[in-house]
């Protein structure tokens, strides 16, 4: 608990997390990127599993969208990360804002081990006559920990 | 019976139900909201250039519809279980006002200019802007009548 007090108190955020305006102006930008850059990272998946987009290659979408999935990624984890530590107290007992970081951590496994055989590769992917398996088993592990880390950071709300 | 009905009590009785609602609601905003963003980035020129953006919103244009349908249901079920919180509340009707011009410019302008098979690039850009900024509008008036009452 010392740790999270100490990080709680740290002048700017606490004046954060007291003023009536910038935290639910924060909280709104972390909220309106899941919309804007969710939906790119949706859009990737689903083009990963041929499901749409298909007049597009895959290196088209994969890379057209990366530098904007990049930001979006930025300010949601900085807008995260003011948030969680301006409550640090709050939330370091909390199991869901734990098992959000647990997602988060995963997620970059899955960037770690998929990025050098699928995003990296999407040239190989566009020539070969089916969509590989790899391809598939990224995009759904990709639905599946996002969709998870939104529910989380939802639940994180209902834990008392 | 705005303030007793039926989903009031289920939601109110059962914690988990709201929260479902919620996740329903925020997911289903994420999707119709990021759908419209590809399309409204394509007519920015920031990514997939190598399709139309009329194309883009063929694609698009399903997904989108059916998670609006999710967010209206799943909204409409968050406010009777609250309804007279949110009757009196100032940011709300905002709201309200915010996404009917949101739903009612991206079935007209938005859509007829992404169509349009050489729309003017300042108009195009134009009516992407407006598009952006009155859906992450919508996001903040949802989150400011939870904060503003």
């Amino acid at each position: 608990m010392g740790i999270a007090h100490s990080i709680q108190s740290i002048g700017f955020l606490t004046d954060f997390s007291e003023s009536v305006l910038a935290y639910p102006i924060v909280l709104s930008t972390h909220l309106a990127c899941i919309g804007l850059f969710g939906g790119m990272i949706l859009a990737t998946d689903l083009r990963l599993l041929g499901l749409t987009f298909n007049s597009l290659t895959i290196t088209e979408v994969v890379t057209s969208l990366r530098p904007w999935k990049r930001v979006g990624g930025t300010i949601m984890i900085a807008m995260g990360l003011l948030l969680a530590t301006s409550e640090a107290e709050k939330y370091a007992p909390n199991p869901f804002f734990w098992t959000k970081m647990v997602i988060l951590g995963l997620i970059g496994v899955h960037a770690l081990v998929f990025r050098p055989i699928v995003y990296n590769k999407t040239e190989e992917l566009d020539r070969s006559p089916a969509i590989p398996t790899r391809a598939k088993v990224a995009a759904i592990l990709s639905l599946v920990l996002w969709t998870s880390m939104f529910v989380m950071g939802r639940l994180i709300a209902y834990w008392d | 019976m705005l303030v007793q009905n039926a989903i009031a009590d289920t939601l109110n009785n059962a914690e988990w139900t709201f929260a479902l609602a919620e996740c329903v609601h925020i997911g289903g905003f994420a999707v119709s909201i990021g759908s419209i963003a590809l399309v409204d980035f394509r007519m920015l020129n920031l990514g997939l250039r190598k399709e139309t953006a009329a194309r883009i919103l063929r694609y698009t244009e399903p997904w989108t519809l059916i998670a609006l349908v999710f967010v209206v249901f799943s909204g409409l079920m968050l406010f009777l279980s609250q309804a007279d919180i949110y009757l009196v509340n100032q940011i709300f009707p905002l709201k309200m006002y915010i996404l009917i011009a949101a739903l009612i410019y991206n079935f007209t302008v938005h859509r007829k200019v992404a169509k349009m098979e050489n729309p003017p690039p300042v108009l195009n850009k134009l009516v992407a802007v407006i598009s952006l900024l009155l859906w992450v509008s919508v996001v903040f008036g949802g989150i400011f009548t939870g904060f503003l009452v």
